[in-house]
């Protein structure tokens, strides 16, 4: 095989295939579609910036990197330091990653580690000082050791593969407030109420955005279009917090016009999606654009880069930094519906609530080929609908655009079989 | 009807802590100072506000009367002087059906000293303790031996089998009977009574108590609730009352936001999902879960089966995001 990173030494970034693979997705992102948003150009200007023309997004002081949502990002924001999500969704460092996974490996993961070992990071968000990595799924487990190898300085996360338990509950405080101490001798900076108080607030403005934007979601006809949430939502990774919630939040008040002018995004009759599994990353939003492009709109989301990341929102009883910190710590283990933990009860009735709530029609899901955990929740997950008598169509895929044409053939007549139930319902 | 609603939201952006603050103090003042008011609820109710402040009381707690009947020789006991004890019972009853135990988490004079020690604890910055799973498995049973002593010992006195000394047995080692009079500056009890053998036992008994009391409440959120006999006795009788805490299962994500709040460590609160009644027996109703569950209609207050408080989206956000923009919060 020849390697992908040969080639683009040599080109200047923005002409290399990397920047190919960005633009061509970004120009379905936005020209497929009529009437876009406007506040969208925020988002679509950002990620052509960024991932298009290779320009710089580092950051001032301490960066973390994160590879997973379970990292408790109020704790790094409220140390002073940058918190970066790692997940990538490039096909290109899919193929330069593979060179450390066996063959039959999750497209996320080893993008990820091509990301880490390449010299020239897309996005360009500067030299991490720290990797945490949560122990989650076994790939992302033994990805530790590899990224270790590259010359990161690792932080292994310890998260306990169930979550039921009162004694799962109290190892994860544990673990989250040695994570505190980790970052402590990093930053040199000690965590206060008052710092912590200030970067909960931060996040918890994000995610109020994040939440408005939701109900939106729930209007019939839709007044935005799934595409354009993943890709807010992959914003999030690594853009500023307060720019990115202040774009959400204009955007949130197109959509309150939008609704009043009963303005609809996509047909009246579109089938309306709920789309759950392994999470779409740009470049690789493949499945939410196909879904949409055959006239389908994905209304709602269970997946660790849109919904699973910014949903769930902290209590706190007393506003002292122990208690402030142990309720952080609840609030990215309990609600999780990550296939990880050995039960999966709550992504059950969680796909069964957002499939009631926002009148879905159907359900999409997505696995990553070589994702165990999500292809084998697949089953029970599809019983489940199905006894609801919600359709679930179930696609196995990776980050290469081979399929395609083949996945294109099976999301129409899946729509289609939607729309003529709908059909004989009505 | 659409006023009633508009009224309903309204209170559903409610900040609850603050408005229960306010609304445990004018319960406080009223139970505790309503005699000088020429308040008199009776003696039978439903909450420790306790007999022995005299003077200043507005109404008296019904473990007193209670226990002091069933200390009534037993041919008394069983004869139609017993109607007054069910006349009795119902008032109580009555009063408790009426709105459950709300009476625990809004107005109990105890509770509320409960809750005044943890403001002060939290002024301090000193964290609370909880109890871990076992522990607290263990502890939750000891209100319900206090209950049963409660009957047994009054009863065995009637029988003659003990010395009438030992009447009252539980109000002599209840925290009420020396701190809820104090704040009348009555200290009458809070002495060691040397008469009697049974007399010393229980006087002393009771300081301990209180000791313990001031000691737990200092590290555990209503440390005293958890081992207080009315609360086993109205959880037993709480199946017809009209105030329900209810849960739907549905709409919950098991998020623990709940739990994290509550003062009394129930887990049922988010972990379970099937049984839409979720009041446990150590709840004392003090709705401070349905305030910080950010899932529409997860959790609801319900009366005669109307809900008037319940989650919502928007009042989680405006109560629990501390500096969303909006107010910061003080300690
Ligand atoms: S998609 Fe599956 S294998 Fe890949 S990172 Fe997520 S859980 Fe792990
Ligand atoms: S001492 Fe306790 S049980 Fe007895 S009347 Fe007073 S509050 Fe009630
Ligand atoms: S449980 Fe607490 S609030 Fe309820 S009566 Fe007992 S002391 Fe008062
Ligand atoms: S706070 Fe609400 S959603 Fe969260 S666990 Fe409790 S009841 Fe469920
Ligand atoms: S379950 Fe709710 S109402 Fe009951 S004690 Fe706990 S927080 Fe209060």
């Amino acid at each position: 095989m020849n390697s992908p990173n040969a080639k683009t030494v040599a080109l200047p970034y923005n002409r290399s295939r990397q920047a190919r693979e960005a633009e061509t997705m970004l120009d379905h992102l936005t020209d497929d579609f009529d009437d876009n948003p406007a506040a969208m150009a925020y988002f679509y200007d950002l990620f052509r910036r960024a991932y298009c023309k290779g320009e710089s997004l580092e950051r001032e002081g301490v960066r973390v990197g994160t590879t997973c949502i379970h990292a408790p990002e109020e704790l790094i924001y409220a140390m002073g330091a940058t918190p970066v999500r790692l997940c990538n969704g490039s096909y290109h460092y899919d193929q330069v990653g593979a060179d450390f996974m066996p063959a039959k490996s999750c497209s996320l993961v080893k993008a990820t580690l091509g990301m880490l070992s390449s010299e020239n990071v897309i996005p360009k968000v500067g030299k991490l000082d720290l990797i945490v990595n949560p122990t989650t799924c076994d790939q992302k487990k033994k990805a530790s050791a590899m990224m270790a190898g590259m010359g990161h300085q690792v932080y292994d996360l310890e998260l306990p593969p169930a979550k039921e338990s009162e004694q799962a509950r109290v190892y994860w405080q544990r673990s989250v407030r040695e994570f505190a101490q980790q970052l402590r001798s990093l930053t040199g900076k000690k965590l206060t109420r008052k710092n912590l108080m200030a970067a909960m607030a931060r996040t918890g403005r994000a995610q109020a955005a994040f939440r408005t934007l939701h109900n939106f979601r729930r209007k019939s006809p839709s007044v935005v279009l799934g595409k354009d949430v993943f890709l807010i939502t992959n914003a999030y990774f690594f853009d500023d917090i307060e720019r990115w919630t202040e774009a959400v939040e204009k955007l949130n008040a197109e959509l309150v016009q939008r609704d009043k002018d009963g303005f609809c995004a996509a047909q009246k009759k579109a089938p309306r999606i709920l789309f759950t599994g392994s999470p779409p990353i740009f470049p690789n939003l493949k499945l939410p654009l196909l879904v949409e492009q055959s006239g389908g709109v994905v209304v709602a989301d269970e997946t660790c880069s849109a919904n699973r990341m910014l949903y769930d929102m902290t209590a706190v009883d007393e506003w002292l930094v122990n208690d402030m910190v142990d309720s952080l710590a609840d609030k990215y283990l309990k609600p999780c519906t990550c296939p990880i933990f050995t039960n999966n009860d709550d992504r059950i009735r969680r796909l069964l609530e957002l499939a009631k709530s926002f009148a879905v029609d159907g359900v999409v899901y997505q696995a990553f080929a070589g994702c165990q955990v999500y292809e084998m929740e697949q089953r029970s997950v599809a019983e489940a609908l199905n006894k609801e008598g919600i359709a679930m169509l179930y696609i196995e895929t990776d980050y290469s655009p081979d399929d395609m044409g083949q996945l294109t053939t099976r999301i129409e007549a899946f729509l289609e079989s939607l729309k003529s139930r709908k059909r004989k319902r009505a | 009807m659409s006023q009633l609603k508009k009224a309903k939201a309204a209170f559903d952006l409610i900040n609850w802590n603050r408005f229960r603050f306010w609304f445990q103090m004018s319960c406080f003042v009223l139970l505790v100072y309503g005699g000088y008011l020429g308040l008199d609820l009776g003696k039978h109710l439903p909450t420790f506000s306790c007999i022995y402040n005299t003077e200043a009381r507005g109404g008296a707690c019904y473990l007193s009367i209670l226990q002091h009947q069933m200390a009534w020789p037993w041919q008394k006991l069983f004869s139609v002087a017993a109607l007054t004890i069910l006349t009795g019972f119902l008032t109580f009853a009555a009063w408790f059906i009426a709105i459950n135990k709300l009476w625990c988490g809004l107005i109990c004079p105890l509770g509320t000293v409960q809750d005044w020690m943890t403001a002060l604890r939290r002024r301090l910055g000193v964290r609370y303790g909880r109890y871990t799973l076992g522990q607290f498995r263990v502890l939750a049973q000891i209100k319900y031996i206090l209950l049963a002593l409660m009957f047994l010992i009054p009863l065995g006195i009637g029988a003659g089998w003990f010395h009438k000394d030992w009447g009252l047995p539980f109000c002599m080692i209840c925290p009420a009977r020396m701190i809820i009079p104090a704040f009348d500056l009555n200290f009458t009890n809070w002495v060691v009574d040397f008469s009697t053998t049974p007399k010393m036992i229980l006087s002393s008994l009771g300081i301990v108590v209180v000791g313990l009391f001031f000691v737990g409440i200092f590290i555990k959120k209503r440390f005293f609730c958890f081992f207080c006999p009315m609360s086993a006795f109205l959880y037993l009788i709480s199946k017809p009352a009209l105030l329900t805490l209810k849960k739907d299962g549905d709409k919950c994500t098991r998020c623990g936001d709940c739990y994290t709040v509550c003062d009394m460590d129930i887990r049922e609160i988010a972990d379970e999902v099937k049984n839409p009644r979720i009041m446990m027996d150590d709840c004392t109703l003090c709705l401070k879960c349905v305030a910080a569950c950010p899932e529409p209609g997860a959790l609801k207050a319900n009366y005669a089966g109307i809900t008037f408080f319940e989650a919502t989206e928007a009042g989680f956000i405006k109560r629990s995001q501390k500096g969303i923009g909006l107010e910061q919060p003080k300690r």
